[in-house]
């Protein structure tokens, strides 16, 4: 098969979706385009933007700040080290490797030396993995920019994973997340940033394939953590239509965005006014969702979190509250012992 | 005589390696094996290859899966 842009080379990359082949070459420029265009047309990102790009070692985020950096953005890489045994070894390795081929060197924030690594957090506060993940990567994506003076953070959510999250919402009727889902999330006063999420118009093959070609080397295996996530059962379900009717998950993300779709109140409507009360520490919806959320909903209004000046709309802000209840665990499992 | 050179298909995630017959298309290897294209990305070396690429007798391939938990 010839590549279908330039009709010389051989096609290395097949794509349903958008009735093409392309050559490694045709490939990269179809594939920056793509991702420019996205953050173009929903203004995600201007030229003097300072980025901070949450890379976790997988492909989607790894891609994303390498695209970020050859489209000239200023940019910084941040690894959260979930003290994931094993797991979050590989993940660093190729996220160092990676920043170091770019002469970059990336912030990390290591969990297990903030007393609060993901395996045992969720056991002590028996809550699911995906959620106390959730919680405190958000914590620390604000906190990091803040302190480093970024002004938005960028995630490589793509397209698989919106419209996976899409489906979820829309399966729940979650009126109040379908109203705030968007690649856009904007920032709102002290300590919370703009986040985005450039990749929305690029699928989870072809940014394994720009990253396989590129030659970057990302971790291929799935965090042991997310084995059940349900955004899998929706990206399944999602991959089935796709495979007879390529080219429907952009659609359907597209109509969703649509600013006339009554589901959806635009961008503005991520900021937390009028966001719906949800049960204390409900898990999140999947693993897709697990950092979606901006300032941890709530009722009443803003205010800054009496420990650490979080932005909560509680006396202390979720992961204040999640520190204390690991730390009460680990308390009573000492007397335990003792005894 | 029967063919003794085969196809090597190797599934690193699933920790799996099968030996199928050749010469076939990328994308009748992954229907043996049991995997959906829309889901994976297939190489071979550092060649990437679409879905109607013919694999000759011999060759190993790589089937990664591009899926993600989140």
């Amino acid at each position: 098969m010839k590549c279908k842009r330039c009709r010389r080379a051989e096609a290395a990359v097949d794509l349903p979706s958008h009735h093409a082949a392309f050559c490694p070459d045709c490939f990269f420029l179809f594939f920056r385009r793509q991702v420019t265009e996205g953050i173009r047309k929903l203004r995600l990102l201007a030229p003097e933007d300072r980025v901070l790009v949450c890379v976790s070692g997988g492909k989607d985020s790894l891609v994303l700040w390498d695209v970020l950096m050859d489209e000239g953005y200023e940019t910084e890489g941040l690894y959260i080290d979930l003290g994931i045994d094993g797991y979050s070894d590989r993940s660093k390795e190729k996220v160092l490797a990676y920043a170091a081929s770019r002469g970059k060197t990336p912030i990390v924030v290591e969990l297990a030396k903030e007393g609060i690594p993901i395996p045992e957090a969720a056991r002590c506060a028996r809550m699911q993995e995906c959620s106390v993940c959730g919680t405190v990567k958000r914590y620390f994506f604000n906190r990091v920019a803040a302190e480093g003076k970024f002004t938005v953070v960028a995630t490589g959510h793509n397209l698989d994973d919106e419209t996976a999250r899409l489906l979820g919402n829309l399966l729940h009727w979650q009126r109040d997340h379908l109203a705030r889902q968007h690649p856009l999330l904007p920032g709102a006063g002290v300590g919370l940033v703009r986040k985005v999420k450039p990749l929305w118009r690029v699928s989870e093959v072809e940014t394994a394939a720009y990253g396989f070609l590129k030659g970057i080397d990302y971790v291929t295996e799935e965090c042991p953590m997310s084995e059940d996530a349900t955004s899998l059962v929706y990206k399944e379900a999602l991959s089935r239509i796709e495979d007879r009717m390529p080219g429907t998950r952009i659609v359907f993300y597209k109509g969703f965005l649509d600013p006339s779709n009554p589901l959806r109140k635009g961008p503005e409507a991520a900021a937390p006014a009028g966001a719906a009360p949800v049960p204390e520490d409900e898990p999140a919806e999947d693993a897709a969702c697990a950092t979606e959320g901006e300032v941890e909903e709530g009722v009443g209004t803003e205010r800054a979190c009496a420990e650490c000046g979080a932005p909560t709309y509680a006396e202390t802000c979720s992961y204040c509250r999640l520190k204390e209840r690991v730390r009460k665990a680990r308390s009573l499992r000492a007397a335990k012992v003792s005894r | 005589m029967y063919n003794t050179r085969m196809i090597t298909v190797r599934l690193p995630q699933k920790k799996k390696e099968l030996d199928l017959p050749g010469p076939r298309r990328v994308m009748d290897l992954l229907a043996d094996a049991g995997v959906r294209p829309t889901t994976v990305i297939v190489t071979q070396g550092k060649k990437l290859l679409t879905k109607d690429h013919r694999v000759e007798d011999g060759a190993t391939i790589d089937v990664i899966s591009v899926v993600s938990g989140g």
